[in-house]
């Protein structure tokens, strides 16, 4: 008996992005839901050769597809003249600089035609591969997303998706989360303050590389130089406070993150002079600074940060041989660079984690005093997680400083902290895997969702709603007060609550996580069986 | 030897403090000379210093008084109190009252709005720990704190759609997420010159008045009730061994709500307060106030009452004498440094240690 749940509730996440977007997403998200449920169905049985879990999947596949593409075509037929545009908006394909414009029916079809063949064969080879031994297993997964993550952004680029901007984002916050993952998740050290070492990674990267201080040194020398100082910071934090407890060192860390960027918009008037030379005897008034001896930017105070303004423009990378401005308007290379570091920063934590010190790590996290009795030097260890976390951060500060080129203080407030804290706690905390899966579903959310959805909202409240209301008051409050973008951290409040109370060890939880927050509740552990064979 | 380590210590960091602190507005010399050439001003603003504290104190029991029951940083706090201000806002702009009316309306307005902020926020209080704390009572902390977190940021969003209906509330203005114009109804009248006649260079009006006297009777009458009323018995107990409490005959979930009831209520007051003393309310007040609340509260010593008083009284003086002499952009970050100091150094707090004062 086949059961389809899983295979509908995929579907119908996944048909909820198509309900939005329509037209080439279709394709896409087709593919990657019949990708997610192929991967789900394939773990589901374990006894049969990977032929047959593959022939199993394909109709799971197919109904998963099946609702994308319901949810595409309800956005053509339904949700467009909802919102008052008209049918053909936006779909035309961009060659370089030649674009061709599509018939929409056309484009319909196409899209429908391969989101389902896409979604049943993605779920078909996910679903067969997960019956392969171990390493040909990860081998052919890793091939595939590789090739997966290789072509669409150009995909992304023919079809004019508009997405790339978002993308980079999701990758950023992903690199973040991965930092902060070390720290949360291995380390167990609650961190609200993780925005700091990233404005300290972006405020490196934009001091060394732009006219503010008249320095401008190469960005691949530079990005390093901000992944160090920020895992000084992180050495500079911990030193004093890793001592406390666990909600403690939360609020301290919180009041750190507070601080960092209260500093950035406040060095604007620098200069350091010397105090004992400063104190003055009777028959002196203090007020005029008589006798003092300065040490640093004399002749004037130093605008070390440009407070409100920010640092701007920042350089972008060089890369020998290639033109000048490679890294310009263009987001593909942007979009590689920063896969690059992602898998470049999973690759090092990931041999971190199976490492000496990522064992000492999670042995912290389980029993601080019995892993201190086994000769696991707690202070340096947290330490280390501390200095590791803040040095991922300070990569992606350094990347996003010259991605955005332009920082402003602002931008590092709490609600980022937050914000990574919701990826991490989402996906799965202590799993990378879960914490990649967990950014893309909330940046995802955060920068594609919920302004394609105030859009249609707002459409939709033009076109439809307010012709057929009169009360004054009442069209104020639709119009002014239903903005989904305003209230969009009320959504990372919503996650880390309900994610707290239902299932407090994420989407896609470490095992070790999952064995530790449900010890003694049998129903949720994995039967041994599938335990011992998932192990090989 | 060790003394000796220390003494290097503390001169090392003095002067490192005097080194960079004139970047942070901390010019010691300046500040010196600031007041030996104009004391008066020294008094006033420990004078504002004691009203803005006591408003924090207010704010500060609630943190103090839900830790040390649960042992849990409430971080919906400080946004519970942000709620109070807006319900008072709204009742007051339901009476449609400014700052002529007539004082008998003035005064029907402030109390109806002070027991509509107070009730309110404390069932939003109760609430918030009767959905979002009272399933994680056995889990594990840090989890409870998450839960804590994503709560104040549902209830600041909240704060935030309130204060963009102005399709029902006109009180709260054009722009959803600006601070709102909180009416003055109170005037600033100063208490020596105009009413008492004295002629003294300190100004004392009676919204520093209104502010001083009933944050002081809320929070006496606080101390009393925890001190001799059965309830407050309860509290001590609970906050004392919570198992034990239950062995005696305890309702511990009751007594845990009834904490919340009262830390909510004390926060709508202050909320109403905070209102009416600076005329302004906005939807991230929460945050800022509740970070340096809490600051007080663990500067004071975290669970004991007398302490959050008399830290939320030292952080009010602190910010106040950082806006006057070294530079209010630099205000919540010397905050801050107190706090981790206090964390890092002492993490009792002031008054922390005596464990049977904890309520």
């Amino acid at each position: 008996m086949l059961k389809l749940r899983p295979a509908l509730t995929i579907g119908l996440a996944a048909a909820f992005v198509t309900f939005l977007f329509g037209g080439w997403s279709i394709v896409v998200i087709g593919l990657l839901a019949g990708a997610m449920t192929g991967l789900n169905y394939g773990q589901r049985s374990l006894k049969r050769t990977p032929r047959e879990i593959g022939q199993e999947a394909i109709v799971p596949g197919l109904v998963a597809a099946g609702m994308v593409v319901l949810g595409g075509v309800v956005f053509s037929y339904v949700v467009t003249p909802a919102v008052g545009k008209p049918l053909a908006y936006s779909l035309f394909l961009k060659f370089g600089k030649t674009a061709v414009r599509m018939d929409y029916f056309f484009v319909l079809m196409i899209s429908i035609v391969a989101g389902v063949l896409l979604g049943a064969l993605a779920s078909w080879y996910m679903a067969s591969i997960q019956g392969l031994p171990e390493h040909t297993r990860r081998a052919r997964l890793i091939i595939v997303l590789v090739v997966f993550l290789l072509i669409f952004p150009f995909f992304e680029q023919i079809t004019n998706m508009q997405w790339m901007a978002a993308v980079i984002t999701v990758q950023i916050f992903i690199l973040l989360a991965l930092g902060l993952n070390i720290v949360v998740g291995y380390a167990g050290l609650l961190d609200l303050g993780y925005a700091a070492f990233f404005a300290i990674g972006a405020y490196t990267a934009g001091l060394l590389n732009s006219p503010q201080i008249d320095i401008s040194w190469n960005f691949w020398l530079v990005i390093w130089i901000a992944a160090a100082v920020g895992s000084v910071a992180g050495l500079a934090l911990g030193a004093p406070t890793l001592r406390l407890r666990g909600d403690y060192l939360a609020i301290v860390t919180l009041g750190f993150g507070e601080i960092v960027p209260v500093v950035f918009r406040n060095l604007i008037t620098v200069t350091l002079r010397e105090p004992i030379t400063r104190i003055c005897f009777v028959g002196c008034d203090p007020v005029k600074e008589v006798r003092n001896a300065c040490l640093y930017a004399c002749t004037g105070p130093l605008d070390l940060t440009a407070g409100e303004k920010g640092i701007n423009p920042i350089g972008r990378p060089l890369i020998p041989f290639t033109p000048e401005n490679l890294f310009g308007a263009n987001y593909l290379p942007w979009y590689f660079l920063i896969l690059v570091l992602i898998l470049f920063s999973i690759f090092l934590i990931r041999r971190m984690h199976q490492s000496r010190i990522g064992r000492a790590w999670m042995a912290i996290r389980e029993d601080e005093l019995a892993a201190s009795q086994m000769g696991i030097d707690p202070v340096k260890t947290k330490l280390m997680a501390f200095a590791m976390g803040a040095t991922f951060s300070g990569f992606a500060g350094a990347f996003y400083g010259s991605y955005i080129s332009a920082i402003f203080p602002g931008v590092f407030d709490f609600s980022v902290s937050v914000i990574v804290l919701c990826m991490v706690i989402l996906g799965g905390l202590g799993n990378m895997v879960g914490v990649i899966i967990g950014g893309i579903l909330i940046m995802g959310t955060d920068r594609l969702f919920l302004p394609q959805m105030a859009t249609l909202l707002k459409g939709f409240m033009t076109a439809t709603v307010l012709p057929n209301v009169s009360h004054p008051a009442l069209r104020d409050f639709l119009t002014f007060s239903l903005d989904p973008i305003q209230f969009r951290l009320m959504l990372f409040g919503l996650v880390l609550v309900i994610m707290m109370i239902v299932r407090p060890e994420g989407l896609v939880p470490s095992a070790e996580r999952r064995a530790e927050l449900h010890a003694g509740d049998e129903a949720a552990g994995a039967p041994p069986l599938e335990a011992e064979v998932a192990a090989h | 030897m060790r003394i000796g380590q220390r003494v290097l210590l503390a001169s090392v960091g003095i002067y490192l403090l005097l080194f960079f602190g004139p970047l942070a507005g901390f010019d010691l010399f300046r500040v010196i000379g600031e007041i030996a050439n104009k004391p008066s001003t020294l008094l006033q603003q420990l004078l504002i210093g004691l009203a803005n504290g006591s408003l924090l104190a207010l704010i500060a029991l609630g943190y103090t008084l839900v830790y040390g029951i649960i042992e849990l940083v409430n971080f919906a706090h400080g946004d519970v109190y942000m709620l109070g201000a807006f319900m008072s806002l709204t009742v007051i702009g339901a009476f449609n009252v400014d700052k002529g009316s007539s004082p008998a309306i003035k005064a029907t307005a402030i109390v109806v709005a002070f027991l509509s902020a107070v009730v309110f926020t404390a069932g939003v209080n109760a609430l918030i720990e009767r959905v979002a704390y009272r399933r994680l009572r056995n889990a594990p902390r840090l989890a409870v704190l998450i839960s804590a977190i994503g709560m104040s940021f549902i209830v600041q969003n909240v704060g935030l759609f309130w204060g963009s209906l102005r399709a029902f509330f006109p009180i709260m203005g054009v722009n959803s997420a600006a601070p709102k114009a909180f009416p003055d109804l109170i005037g600033r009248i100063d208490v020596f010159k105009d009413i008492l006649h004295i002629d003294v260079p300190i100004a004392f009006n009676t919204k520093d008045l209104l502010v001083i006297v009933m944050a002081s009777v809320l929070m006496i009458g606080l101390r009393l009730f925890v001190q001799y009323t059965k309830l407050g018995k309860a509290m001590r107990a609970t906050a004392e061994n919570r198992d034990a409490a239950k062995i005696m005959g305890i309702d511990v979930d009751r007594v845990i709500s009834f904490t919340f009831l009262l830390g909510g209520a004390l926060a709508g007051a202050a909320g109403l307060l905070v209102g009416l003393y600076n005329n302004t309310a906005v939807f991230t007040m929460g945050f800022t106030a509740g970070l340096r609340a809490f600051t007080a509260a663990v500067v004071g010593g975290i669970g004991n009452i007398t302490g959050a008083m008399l830290g939320g009284m030292l952080i009010g003086i602190l910010a106040a004498f950082s806006d006057q002499y070294f530079s209010s952009r630099w205000t919540n970050a010397w905050v801050f440094a107190v706090l981790v100091m206090v964390m890092v150094f002492r993490p009792t707090g002031l008054l922390g240690e005596s464990v049977g004062q904890k309520a």
